[in-house]
């Protein structure tokens, strides 16, 4: 037996993915081969051991499909609606454009908007009636304001002069009516006060005399009625200083009296007992 | 391994590709639906890494959605759709290696309470323990096959988890069949020499279990 699988067919032989015709060869060349045999029993023991690795259980994330086949669907409409709106909006300014442009063409043959050619024509027309008539303006501006100053020029002359003359007449008329009333016044004024300082002096001289009467009298009932007031105090005073000095003697009296009595018992006494008197006058 | 529902839709998803490729939308997302689990762990199992794994799934689907209507035939859909995530796979690779960069959950993997492996324990039936057992079982294998080279790991996560045919894969990689069968032996001789290094036998795996 010249056959001896390799390493590959052992491996399709392990895991089954022999024919059946080289399976049998195998086998039959395995049962032959013990050694052969338990090298390949120790890595199907390999295998064994392997299926005891885990599975992990995960959740597949939310399909995404949707939108990502969305995109792919709406990817070309999407991409020629744009395209679409572009060239649209284009063409829109273009016919606009168009639409607005001959007019410009045909008056002038310029690349210009219709409105501005007609505008620039108008004003072209326009000023050439003004070129004629500015000097006559300005002629009658001149005119009408050297007029205007004329007449200013003059009525301010009038009217100053009839100020001034007003002024003056109002001034003269015036200042009279001032003298006047000066003079009126000075005479007037003269004539009272002299009166007036005369029946001031009058009436001044009056009230002294008066005054001097009437404090005269006063002062002479005052002074007699002081007099016989004080006269009255001086005998109130005497009578009442001579009732005190009488009180007084008497009282002297009466304490004499005592001393002359209690002597007379002192003598008595000292002379009824003598030695009991020079005791107590030792003691002392 | 029981049938699960997703796996029976992928053997009757022909009619599916069909009207995906027809730009039906619905069509699509339900693909996506059906074949997200698989591309997610296999991406998975290549990086040992979540996020990237998620990167690698999105991308995919993503690229699945722009280009499925320029897909011949719908039989090579399933070889077609790895080829899209090996080479998502391999743009990864290359990013991270001239990045250097290293991810937080590597620097203590499955240790906190808030990495991602402890939420991932899902089924509620085992045994809490069992199944924490079993998921650190689950990552020490996973740490093996991240010792083998890339293009052996490619080929194994392929056939071991994956089921593909070596028909199928040799078109996904596009490279022969004799390659692919070459790669998936070595790939296993290579596991088989990584687990003795490491004790793993199918003994100490029923002891711990």
């Amino acid at each position: 037996m010249n056959y001896k699988p390799d390493e590959s067919t052992l491996m399709a032989y392990l895991y089954g993915e022999l024919d059946a015709k080289e399976a049998e060869k195998v086998h039959d060349y395995l049962s032959q081969h013990p050694e052969e045999s338990h090298d390949l029993q120790q890595l199907r023991e390999v295998q064994q051991i392997l299926k005891h690795v885990q599975e992990k259980e995960v959740i597949a994330p939310p399909v995404f499909g949707d939108a990502s086949s969305k995109q792919v669907h709406f990817w070309q409409t999407g991409y020629f609606k744009t395209m679409m709106s572009i060239a649209a909006s284009f063409i829109l300014i273009l016919v606009a454009a168009r639409l607005i442009g001959p007019e410009i063409n045909y008056s002038n043959g310029e690349l210009r908007i219709s409105f501005n050619d007609a505008r620039k024509t108008q004003e072209v027309v326009q000023p050439q009636p003004p070129s004629l008539t500015a000097n006559e303006v300005q002629e009658m501006i001149n005119s009408t304001v050297t007029k205007n100053n004329e007449s200013i020029t003059a009525g301010w002359e009038e009217s100053q002069q009839k100020m001034n003359q007003s002024i003056k007449s109002n001034f003269i008329s015036n200042s009279r009516k001032l003298d006047e009333l000066m003079e009126v016044t000075s005479q007037a004024s003269q004539n009272q006060v002299r009166t007036f300082v005369a029946s001031l002096q009058e009436e001044n001289l009056k009230l002294m005399k008066d005054y001097l009467k009437l404090s005269s009298n006063e002062q002479k009932t005052y002074v007699e009625a002081l007099l016989v007031d004080f006269s009255k105090y001086l005998q109130e005073q005497r009578k009442q200083d001579f009732q005190v000095f009488q009180t007084r003697m008497s009282s002297i009296e009466k304490n004499t009296d005592q001393f002359k009595q209690e002597t007379e018992q002192i003598l008595a006494s000292i002379i009824a007992n003598p030695e009991a008197a020079i005791r107590k006058v030792n003691n002392y | 391994m029981a049938e699960t529902l997703p796996k029976i839709a992928m053997m009757h998803s022909d009619a599916l590709i069909a009207r995906a490729r027809e730009g039906d939308k619905n069509a699509q997302g339900k693909l996506m639906q059906v074949w997200y689990k698989r591309i997610y762990n296999f991406g998975y199992k290549f990086f040992f890494d979540h996020d990237l794994a998620m990167e690698v799934a999105q991308k995919t689907f993503i690229s699945m959605h722009r280009n499925i209507e320029g897909l011949q035939e719908t039989t090579r859909f399933k070889s077609w759709l790895y080829t899209i995530a090996v080479n998502y796979c391999r743009e990864e690779l290359r990013k991270r290696k001239a990045s250097r960069s290293v991810s937080l959950h590597d620097l203590r993997p499955g240790e906190s309470e808030e990495s991602y492996r402890w939420e991932a324990s899902s089924s509620r039936t085992e045994n809490p323990e069992k199944q924490l057992r079993h998921s650190e079982l689950s990552d020490l294998l996973q740490q093996c096959l991240m010792e083998l080279s890339d293009e052996q790991r490619e080929v194994v996560i392929m056939k071991e988890y994956e089921g593909l045919k070596f028909r199928e894969i040799a078109e996904a990689l596009s490279i022969s069949e004799n390659t692919v069968k070459s790669r998936m032996y070595y790939g296993l001789d290579g596991l088989k020499r990584i687990l003795e290094s490491k004790n793993i036998t199918k003994e100490t795996i029923g002891y711990e279990l």
